[in-house]
C-alpha cells in the first residue's frame, strides 16, 4: 500500500489537467528496447519506451498506462518499508506524453488491484498523446519495423 | 526539468545543394567526439530548414529512378540526386517547406521510430493549425501524411550512430505539376497535394514557418535556439 500510494503522489505531481498543458512524465523503467505486447489484442503497444515493465494502450490521441505482470510481480511485498532513496523505477519524460488526464484514483484504496488485474483495472495513469498512434494496426508497426531497419545503420 | 536544445537554423529560400552542405556539416559536428566539434552539453542538435529555390528530384536508399528516367527529369530542367534518406523518388522545389531536424536522438531520449512519428505529427499538426482537419500519418509504404488519398507531406529519414538527417517536405504552394513525372514515392495511382490547392488560396512557406515551429517545440518537447544568440 505505501508503495503505491509512493506512487501515487509522484504522479499527482504533474500538473492537472486544468492547468496548462506540460510535459507529462509517466512511470517507465528507462531507455532499453521495448517489445510490441502481441498476444493481447486489448493492449496493442505501439509506442516503445521501457524493457518489459509497463505497457500503453492508445486509442488516437489518449494513452493508458499501467504495469506488466512482469513488473507487479516483482513489487516488494506490502508493507516493505521505503526509503527517501529508495525509487520504483526512474521517473523519466515520455516524449509522446502531452497531459495526464486521470490517475487511478481508486488503487489508494485498493493496491492489491495493481497484482490481480495489472491490465485492466490496475491500470496507474491516463494521458493525451502529442504523438498520436494507430492502434488498429499490428501489421503496420511491423511495417515500420522494416522501414526503421533499413534506414538505420 | 530542463527542455533539451536544438538549434534553429532558418536559410529562407536556398538552392537543395547549399541545404545537404549544412547537414552535411552538421552531421560531422555531432558525430565528432566530445572535446573536438561537439556542440555545448546541452544542445541535441539542429532544426535546418528551407525552402528550395529550384525544381530537384531525389531518389532515396531504395533507389527510385532509373538513369532513363533521370536523363527525361535534367531535360525538363530540373536537378536530380541520389540521397541517403528512405523512401523512392520524390520532388523538391519552391513552395515546399523541407525541414531537415540533424538531432543526437540519445541526447532528446528518442527512438528513431519516435522521430518518424514525431516528424509525421508535424506535419499533421500544423495541417491542424492552418484549418485543415482530416490529415494523418501513413505507415510504410505509405509513409508520409495524407490528406484522403492525396499526399501533402513527404518523409525520408536517415540515421546513423543515432544521428538523424533528412526529414519531411511539406507543399505549401508547390507546383504540383512537379510530380506528374515521376511515380511519387514508388506509389502508382496516388495523388499529391498542398495547403494551398487545399485551402483554395495561396500559402506560403514564410507563413507556414511560424505555427510549424510551435508545433515542433510542443511535438519534440524542446526549445529553439536561434543561431546568432551566444553558444
Amino acid at each position: 500500500r505505501a508503495l503505491v500510494q509512493a506512487l501515487l503522489c509522484t504522479l499527482r505531481a504533474v500538473p492537472s489537467p486544468a492547468t496548462r498543458a506540460l510535459p507529462a512524465e509517466a512511470l517507465a523503467a528507462g531507455g532499453g528496447a521495448v517489445r510490441t505486447l502481441r498476444t493481447r489484442p486489448a493492449l496493442l503497444s505501439v509506442s516503445k519506451f521501457t524493457e518489459k515493465r509497463e505497457w500503453i494502450t492508445t486509442e488516437s490521441d489518449t494513452g493508458t498506462v499501467g504495469i506488466s505482470n512482469f513488473a507487479q510481480e516483482a513489487l516488494p511485498e506490502v508493507g516493505t518499508k521505503l526509503n527517501k532513496q529508495d525509487e520504483f523505477g526512474a521517473l523519466e519524460r515520455v516524449k509522446a506524453a502531452r497531459e495526464v488526464t486521470e490517475i487511478n484514483e481508486v488503487l489508494a484504496e485498493n493496491p492489491g488491484l495493481v497484482n490481480k488485474s495489472c491490465y485492466e483495472d490496475g491500470w496507474l495513469i491516463k494521458m493525451t498523446l502529442s504523438i498520436p498512434f494507430r492502434t488498429k494496426d499490428l501489421m503496420s508497426e511491423e511495417a515500420y519495423e522494416k522501414y526503421i531497419k533499413s534506414i538505420e545503420e | 526539468m530542463r527542455q533539451p536544445a536544438v538549434r534553429l537554423v532558418r536559410l529562407g529560400r536556398v538552392p537543395y545543394a547549399e541545404l545537404l552542405g549544412l547537414q552535411d556539416r552538421w552531421l560531422r559536428r555531432l558525430q565528432a567526439e566530445p572535446g573536438t566539434e561537439a556542440p555545448s552539453g546541452t544542445e541535441a542538435g539542429a532544426l535546418l530548414l528551407c525552402e528550395p529555390a529550384g525544381p530537384v528530384y531525389t531518389a532515396g536508399l531504395r533507389g527510385g529512378l532509373t538513369p532513363e528516367e533521370t536523363a527525361r527529369l535534367r531535360a525538363l530542367g530540373a536537378e536530380v540526386r541520389v540521397t541517403g534518406r528512405g523512401g523512392l523518388a520524390t520532388f523538391h522545389g519552391p513552395g515546399q517547406l523541407l525541414c531537415h531536424p540533424v538531432l543526437d536522438l540519445r541526447r532528446l531520449g528518442l527512438r528513431l521510430r519516435m522521430h518518424v512519428a514525431a516528424l509525421e505529427a508535424c506535419a499533421v499538426r500544423l495541417c491542424e493549425l492552418q484549418g485543415l482537419q482530416g490529415a494523418r500519418a501513413r505507415s510504410p509504404p505509405y509513409t508520409g501524411v495524407w490528406l484522403g488519398d492525396r499526399k501533402i507531406c513527404a518523409i525520408g529519414v536517415r540515421c546513423g550512430r543515432h544521428i538523424t538527417s533528412h526529414g519531411l517536405a511539406l507543399n505549401c504552394s508547390t507546383d504540383l505539376t512537379w510530380f506528374e513525372h515521376i511515380v511519387p514515392c514508388g506509389l502508382v495511382g496516388t495523388g499529391v497535394t498542398s495547403l494551398s490547392k487545399e485551402l483554395q488560396r495561396h500559402v506560403t512557406v514564410d507563413e507556414v514557418m511560424p505555427p510549424f515551429l510551435v508545433a515542433f517545440k510542443e511535438i519534440y518537447k524542446c526549445t529553439l535556439i536561434s543561431e546568432d544568440s551566444p553558444n
